[in-house]
């Protein structure tokens, strides 16, 4: 029944169509057109895009303090390290890049820096800037011509953090076993026997990874075996993933099944594979040790801040290695700077600020990271950190980062392997497959 | 040309449409365009050009970041065919569709018909069984990751405190139960869907069919066999093709739970394409696995309406 006074005339119909029709064209095409609110005002505001979910807290709390100093706002924006890389890929695609947004490894981060997404920052590293970071850090952060096809010369990212990875160890289950925590194994022989013990009193294994961390693994227990320039030549496709080194490297993971120690007979995978194994580690306490990066800590003090009944090591050398054992690790977190944005300058100083003692400090203090700044005391760092800051002078330079194809099939590889579905020699004869056909 | 109304007066049909070619119906067809133009132009810009862009993708190389992209030719098509992660995704994907088509809708059906003879509380069963729709995937997700994780899985402990400890088992880790883990999940998430659309049909069924079945001695199977099924038929149709082509596309319940682990024995080509496009950023290798895998749900969907009409 038509209601009186509103009646459906053909002119009010097509009025009414023709309104729907501009409202959806002008909808998208008005949106586009606004103005970033961000930007509007008077005083300068940054938008930082942070990746890391440990290091949130400190980092507010430092931007804080910089817009009581400078009175430059700068906003945290954290989509959580799982969407973190989907989300500044489709920025980038927006052309709505953030103003500092967080690095990845190198590998994730090329794409940036080859579309010119990441501010050059060699000029200004050489300058002042420099004595904020140790030698190794920078050493680590140089990307030197022709090791990535189409990106220059240069340092794209500054960086507060230096990242070692090993092991983290439940003192509590170590001592319950009857095994003492502060005594190293002397090799992973001795290593295994240890978490064998574990086991037996847990009756679920001792030891988790991530399969998404099994490249650090790899690289970490073949370095026994292979100098870095070895290892470098087979990330650069120049040598083969099925020699020796490498196949005596994973056989440690293999031995690790073979011995029954491996919590729950399975390595967890996926994007979220890590989380769940820090999860076992530092808020269900179930698992006695876990391999990870020297992040892990952060990521401890922000879910699990009551636990502190752990320590950390490095991974044990190989009983037969005939070369020193070497960590991989890298610079953890830091910042590039978008050379694209409004606020270049005022990006630059709002990081290289972050980068200062007193911030490195309070990085320190309140994440309990591994500082990349030299000028960080060794006392300031944190017990349970200990471990992985005395690895820093063993870390691993090796310029060519770890590509996605060798990547993906080591980490399902290794998923395989613990499963007993694949033995050694299949997971590097996939990882060399893999690592030509993207070639 | 007539239509009959309801007390069986037969009336010309002229009287309730315009005549076609006529003014007044070019004037009711133009309104209908102007009405479906909006649409039209929202279809177009936010499935036909995406969908012709994949496509022109699929020829590309293009690291989802850079300005430029190159022409590769064939490359990504020779790159997918001897990716042998897609293809078993392909197979894992088969087992999807093949638990929605046939215990999705067996127990849809099933249940439908059960509520439907219900004579109380018909509403809250209704309500109870399409429950699990309305959450978000992640939710289902998390729920299920908390089920059935291994050692704090409320699963497992049930299992433990019932004295069954020997069923205890790593549900979603196991290559063994990860897939009919994650299928379950996914049943007992998209079940709901098919159970409100069959329960919609039955209730709209006439009685007289029943009685008259009854009068003929046809008993309960027969029954079923003779006139549920055959008026239910349309209803199927639509249910299982949209059942079959959301098990194909199954993504969310998948990624959350395992990820496509472990060692890649739950990985469906939906995830697949995501990885290949947002972790190994070879955005047109994704492409070229989106277009050989839409293609086949294209042609799977025009198969089973094809076959469906031609039941009916």
């Amino acid at each position: 029944m038509p209601i009186p006074g509103v009646a459906m005339t053909r002119r009010r119909l097509l009025g009414l169509a023709a309104a729907s029709a501009g409202a959806a064209f002008s909808g998208p095409v008005l949106t586009g057109c606004s103005k970033d609110s961000s930007s509007g005002g008077g005083s300068t505001s940054l938008t930082f895009m942070n990746q890391s979910r440990g290091q949130v807290k400190a980092l507010e709390k430092l931007v804080e303090t910089y817009q009581k100093q400078t009175g430059v706002k700068v906003v945290i924006d954290s989509p959580g390290p799982s969407n973190f890389p989907a989300k500044l890929q489709a920025k980038s695609q927006s052309g709505d890049m953030p103003d500092i947004y967080s690095t990845l490894t190198l590998s994730e981060m090329i794409p940036y820096y080859k579309a010119g997404w990441a501010l050059n920052l060699e000029p200004q590293l050489t300058g002042a800037w420099k004595p904020n970071f140790s030698p190794t850090a920078l050493k680590l952060t140089t990307v030197k011509d022709g090791t990535v096809d189409g990106l220059g010369a240069g340092i794209y990212s500054a960086h507060w953090e230096i990242q070692t990875s090993g092991l983290l160890i439940n003192t509590k289950s170590f001592e319950s076993a009857g095994v003492d925590p502060k005594a190293p194994p002397a090799a992973t022989d001795a290593w295994i026997e240890q978490l064998k013990a574990i086991s037996q009193k847990s009756g679920n294994g001792a030891f988790l990874m991530a399969s998404s961390l099994s490249p650090q693994f790899l690289l970490t227990h073949a370095s026994n075996w292979l100098t870095d320039q070895e290892i470098n030549a087979t990330l650069a496709g120049t040598a083969s993933w099925k020699s020796d080194g490498w196949r005596k490297g994973l056989q440690l993971l293999a031995e690790l099944t073979a011995a029954g120690v491996i919590v729950n007979k399975a390595l967890p995978g996926g994007n979220g594979d890590n989380p769940t194994v820090e999860k076992f580690f530092f808020n269900v306490q179930d698992t006695a040790t876990i391999f990870d990066g020297s992040v892990a800590i952060g990521v401890a003090r922000a879910t699990a801040p009551d636990f502190t009944e752990y320590t950390s090591q490095g991974l044990p050398k190989a009983t037969n290695g005939t070369q020193k054992a070497r960590v991989s690790g890298g610079v953890g977190k830091g910042a590039c700077i978008n050379p694209k944005g409004k606020n270049v300058d005022a990006a630059l100083k709002f990081v290289q600020w972050l980068t200062e003692p007193e911030q490195a400090k309070v990085f320190v203090d309140m994440v309990g990271l591994i500082p990349a700044n030299p000028q960080v005391k060794e006392s300031d760092v944190p017990a349970q950190v200990a471990g992985f800051a005395s690895l820093v002078d063993t870390l691993q330079i090796v310029p060519t980062p770890f590509g996605a194809d060798a990547r993906t099939a080591l980490i399902s590889g290794v998923q395989g392997l613990v499963l007993k579905e694949k033995n050694v020699d299949q997971v590097l004869e996939e990882m060399d497959t893999a690592q030509k056909r993207a070639k | 040309m007539t239509a009959r109304s309801l007390e069986g007066v037969v009336l010309p049909r002229a009287r309730a449409t315009a005549r076609r070619g006529s003014p007044l119906a070019r004037r009711r067809a133009l309104m209908a365009y102007v009405f479906l133009f909006p649409a039209v132009i929202l279809l177009a810009v936010f499935t036909l050009v995406p969908f012709v862009q994949a496509i022109v993708l699929s020829f590309q190389d293009w690291d989802g970041v850079s300005a430029g992209t190159s022409y590769v030719g064939l490359a990504n098509y020779k790159f997918v065919l001897h990716d042998t992660v897609f293809w078993s995704s392909m197979r894992n994907v088969l087992i999807f569709g093949a638990a929605g088509f046939l215990i999705g809708n067996a127990l849809s059906l099933g249940m439908a018909m059960a509520v439907n003879r219900v004579h109380h509380g018909k509403a809250f069963f209704r309500t109870a069984f399409y429950l699990p729709g309305v959450f978000s995937v992640v939710v289902i997700g998390m729920m299920f990751s908390w089920l059935l994780a291994p050692n704090a899985g409320i699963l497992n402990r049930m299992l433990g405190s019932v004295g069954l400890s020997g069923l205890q088992h790593n549900w979603l880790e196991d290559p063994a139960t990860a897939l009919p883990a994650v299928a379950a999940v996914f049943l007992w998430y998209h079940w709901g869907f098919g159970f409100i659309l069959y329960l919609a049909g039955l209730q709209d069924m006439p009685v007289e069919l029943y009685e008259a079945a009854s009068l003929d001695g046809a008993r309960g199977w027969a029954t079923f066999r003779y006139v549920t099924w055959p008026e239910l038929l349309p209803v199927t149709a639509i249910v299982s093709l949209l059942t079959l082509l959301g098990a194909l596309q199954v993504f969310g319940t998948v990624q959350v739970l395992t990820n496509g682990g472990p060692a890649d024995h739950t990985m469906v080509p939906t995830l697949r394409i995501y990885e290949e496009a947002f972790t190994n950023r070879r955005f047109g290798s994704a492409a070229a696995m989106s277009v050989i895998f839409g293609g086949a749900l294209v042609l799977l969907a025009v198969l089973h309406l094809w076959f469906s009409r031609r039941k009916r």
